[in-house]
């Protein structure tokens, strides 16, 4: 085989793309992962960090809560350096139907999800914040997944298992023999130079884009772009997931993740020209503040973080104007029976919880089509991170008394610590306080792990996510990042462009500590370091 | 408690109108609650650098014309805002603090990012260029503290190849910084600046440079140095024996931080109470007057006074306050001058303007603050809170801070004198 020729394309570095390459590798396949961006930009970074129970789809959409909960319990075991398993509440509200929690109790239990009834009473003390005015409670076993940290992880062990990877990278067209689809042609962001890549078989896995991806081969997919609004708070108020124990709507689902928590969504139709490009407008914001307020009242006194918005890869099935009734259900289509194109798959739908069935399904089709019989392992292979033992074990595993940011890198990257370099005073000094990033895990980072610009870092190390949302931290990264790479002018509007992508998730919400917080940056780039928009 | 005058904010501003009035033998109070601007400043000052409309100023004085009636300068009066600059560096200077400038024309300084910035004065620490990208020499040699992340030496040596000097960079550690970083959160400007105000520190250091120094007739440090006195600037500079310059770290400001602690010691010096980490809560007004304020540490005790100055900052020092639906001026409820309409406060482009940061507390003529339109007769406005100007982007903080502080110490003077 020719440097340029693969057994399998994958398009799209999020988590269904990770997780299909993974897949596809540990089955012993040659693999070629193209992203035009940089890992889990789309969808798969912009949501609650939900592990889904399945619960929230018992009533409306048995198939997909089943799936939940069988891989909610696999991520349990092969990803848990990503996992919080915090458990999940259900509440009603006096404004909603109580009649309804019978209901719902019913369809968990037909998908397979443990549902426990609770005295309302017990799960307020058990979760302080919910809302005291609760008149009924249940007990599912949802939790929290850092989505960035869990693609990051299948791209790892893709790697590891052999797979290129090609980030920034974006597939301008397919490369036909009559109906058969024979590679990909790729411009190079960096470079702004197009090659041609070869294989049997492409999977399309661009989520939302994936529209256009298999527009490029000729084919309709009829996908419906559904876009969610959240908000991130400054600080963990609840400790268990808490869901609206209703007909799933706006602003129903508040998730803990690490040191914040996560309300969410909203569900709007949005034109394909807008995912590039998502603001979050003041209504969305207002929507938000003012139905989460009614999961945890504190929430109104909370400071907010930042506010996101991401796209739901949704496959139309009707005329659904919110897109709310369409099956989070997964889509695999071959395209040689559907529309008489060889040599090119697509597996969208679905969600974040069940990115490791799709792998599957669509590593499966794959080695179908390649004459390939090898099974499927990645529900029993644990992530690179969660190969041994729980984090305490971990952490004493490396050092025996483990300073702050050392447990703060077990914590984000499991047993996979082991690769950064912490034993020198100047490695464990911290890049970023708030998320305790230290310059050895910084350094780790842009020696390993495909970065090519500071948002890139923030995805895989956490710089900037925390409560200052990188005021001194990116400053400080950017000057490793031109140190490594000897590119002091080039860092300079990287570093312009991280701000811009900061401010651009804290102005919708910029008010109170917010707008204190953007006042000081903005006092510290312009009026210290003398940075304009001539930058 | 009574006084003649009660300052509310201990930052640029405060100061230098609590040090004007207490030299004239006013009995001043200073509140402060704490951080200010001094502490994350660049080292410089700046008077004017850019017309609201982006056109740059090199010649601050005569641009002031051109601002907006209701800008701060122009209340003050161009005349003044001139006489007043004349003014500043001997004020400070009586203070201890040595400035550098020209009043007639804006220099550049090198920042942190190794970016060029306008400057009018800057203390000693930082040097002012009259042009940008001025070669500062043909071989600099960037010297750093091992493990220190606050100085970019790499956007620093790449500003001075810019200007056609060819730079290296190099790392010096000592066992007395070292100790430093067994706490990862330690290796910070202020803990240097502490560990190097040590005679013997410093001299080892100064040697620790002079080796790694090969054929270069430049070297550039950090500006970590002279925590409590400038002294040690030079005798760096005397002992490393070739042309030494300091460009600003990330914040905190050691140039900043000792600014502002000679400030206050002369404000004290002067007869003027300081009382540091407290809070003016809200104050008692009546016909036109304000009576008396409150403070968090004094609870039910009121601070009673003839004149009261408002110099709490910006919205980072909590001078100015937004809510979802407004902004206010949290001690007394003054009039606040903003745009109603929340999505026009921002713009997308974090390095553009900013028009949340023009919002202020409207003024009348003299500088007293307006409440409900009318004006409070023993209440003045002074510093980064006043309304009219967009300080940030103008770049003219500094200059608005002492002349507004000036201004209003002489009315508050003269009314005695009358």
């Amino acid at each position: 085989m020719k440097g340029n020729e693969f057994d399998v394309i994958i398009i799209g570095g999020g988590i269904t793309g990770a997780g299909t390459a993974r897949d596809c590798s540990l089955r012993g396949l040659k693999v070629l992962l193209i992203e035009r961006n940089d890992i889990a930009t789309g969808a798969t970074g912009r949501n609650h960090g939900l592990l889904h129970s399945g619960a929230r789809y018992a009533v409306t959409d048995k198939d997909s809560a089943s799936e939940c909960i069988k891989e909610n319990m696999i991520l349990k075991k092969i990803a848990r350096h990503c996992v919080d398993d915090t458990g999940g509440f259900f509440i009603t509200l006096p404004e909603d139907d109580l009649g309804y929690q019978s209901k719902f109790v019913e369809a968990c239990k037909a998908a397979g999800i443990n549902a426990e009834v609770l005295d309302p009473k017990e799960a307020i003390l058990e979760e302080p914040s919910v809302n005291p005015d609760i008149i009924g409670a249940v007990r599912v076993p949802d939790g929290s997944v850092d989505p960035f940290r869990l693609c990051l992880s299948n791209i790892v062990d893709a790697k590891a298992h052999g797979t290129k990877i090609l980030l920034y990278s974006e597939v301008v067209g397919f490369i036909k023999e009559g109906d058969t689809v024979k590679g990909v042609k790729i411009l190079d962001h960096a470079t702004g130079l197009t090659s041609e890549y070869y294989a049997p078989v492409t999977v399309n896995a661009a989520g939302i884009w994936g529209h256009h991806i298999a527009e490029l081969a000729g084919i309709r997919i009829g996908m419906y772009p559904a876009k969610g609004a959240l908000l991130i708070f400054a600080h963990r108020v609840n400790g268990i997931v808490i869901n609206r124990c209703r007909k799933p709507a706006n602003a129903d689902i508040l998730v803990p993740g690490d040191t914040v928590c996560v309300i969410g969504t909203t569900s709007t139709h949005v034109p394909f020209e807008e995912c590039d490009n998502m603001h979050v407008t003041p209504d969305e914001v207002d929507l938000l503040l003012s139905e989460g307020a009614k999961l945890a009242p504190v929430l109104s006194s909370t400071r907010i973080l930042r506010a996101y918005a991401g796209v739901r890869p949704l496959v139309s099935a009707d005329d659904d104007p919110t897109g709310r009734n369409i099956s989070r259900g997964i889509v695999l289509l071959d395209h040689e029976k559907r529309d008489g194109v060889k040599g090119l798959v697509s597996i969208t739908g679905g969600k974040l919880m069940t990115y490791r069935l799709m792998g599957e399904w669509a590593t499966n089709l794959v080695c179908k089509k390649l004459g390939v019989d090898k099974k499927c392992v990645t529900a029993v292979t644990p992530l690179p991170g969660s190969e041994t033992g729980g984090l305490e074990e971990v952490s004493k595993k490396f050092w025996t008394n483990p300073s702050t940011p050392q447990k703060a890198t077990v914590g984000r990257l499991g047993d996979q610590a082991s690769s950064v370099f912490l034993e020198d005073e100047y490695d464990q000094s911290l890049v970023c306080e708030c998320e305790e990033v230290s310059a050895g895990e910084v350094n780790q980072a842009i020696a390993n792990l495909e970065v090519h610009n500071l948002v890139d870092l923030r995805r895989r190390t956490r710089i900037g996510m925390g409560t200052c949302q990188g005021e001194l931290c990116a400053c400080r990264a950017a000057c490793l990042l031109a140190k490594a790479r000897n590119c002091a002018e080039e860092e300079k509007s990287d570093l312009c462009s991280f701000m811009n992508e900061r401010w651009k998730g804290m102005y919708p919400i910029a008010w109170g500590e917010t707008l204190r917080e953007s006042a000081y940056t903005q006092w510290v780039y312009s009026g210290v370091f003398g940075m304009n928009e001539n930058n | 408690m009574k006084y003649d005058t009660i300052i509310i904010g201990g930052g640029l501003s405060g100061l230098v109108c609590g040090i004007s009035l207490a030299k004239r033998g006013s009995k001043c109070v200073i509140v402060s609650a704490g951080q200010n601007a001094l502490n994350f400043s660049s080292g410089t000052f700046g008077l004017l650098s850019r017309l609201p409309d982006g056109r740059q100023i090199t010649s601050p004085l005569e641009a002031i014309g051109e601002l907006d009636e209701n800008h701060p300068y122009r209340i003050i009066g161009e005349d003044k805002i001139s006489e007043y600059a004349g003014m500043t560096a001997g004020f400070f200077e009586e203070c201890g603090i040595k400035l550098h400038g020209n009043n007639d024309a804006n220099g550049y300084v090198v920042t942190p990012t190794g970016d060029y910035k306008p400057a009018w004065l800057a203390m000693e620490d930082i040097t002012i260029f009259p042009e940008k990208q001025e070669k500062i020499g043909e071989k600099v040699l960037v010297v750093n503290f091992k493990g220190y992340l606050d100085f970019n030496s790499a956007f620093v040596a790449n500003a001075f190849e810019k200007s056609g000097s060819s730079c290296r960079m190099e790392t010096v550690s000592l066992e007395a910084t070292e100790r430093l970083r067994r706490n990862p959160t330690e290796m910070r400007a202020v803990n240097i600046a502490r560990v190097l105000d040590n005679e013997s520190v410093l001299s080892e250091f100064a040697e620790a440079v002079k080796k790694l120094i090969k054929d270069e007739d430049v070297v550039v440090l950090p500006a970590v140095f002279g925590l409590n006195n400038a002294a040690s600037l030079d005798i760096l500079k005397n002992n490393i024996g070739v042309k030494t310059l300091f460009v600003g770290t990330m914040p905190p400001s050691i140039p900043g931080v000792r600014t502002q602690m000679l400030l206050k010691r002369a404000f004290e010096g002067a007869g003027g109470t300081f009382l540091m980490g407290d809070e003016v809560t809200g104050g008692e007004i009546s016909g036109h007057r304000v009576l008396n304020v409150k403070t968090v540490n004094l609870g039910e005790v009121m601070l009673e006074a003839d004149n009261f100055v408002l110099s709490s900052g910006n919205f980072f020092s909590k001078g100015l306050i937004a809510s979802p639906e407004k902004v206010y001026e949290p001690v007394f409820d003054l009039d606040v001058d903003y745009l109603k309409d929340r999505s026009l406060w921002y713009d997308q482009d974090f390095f553009r303007k900013q028009d949340y940061m023009g919002f202020g507390v409207k003024v009348d003529s003299s500088l007293h603050a307006l409440k409900g339109g009318d004006a409070i007769d023993n209440l003045y406005v002074t510093g980064s809170i006043l309304a009219g100007t967009n300080q940030l982007y103008e770049g003219c903080g500094a200059g608005v801070a002492i002349f507004s502080a000036f201004y209003v110490a002489d009315s508050i003077s003269g009314k005695k004198e009358n």
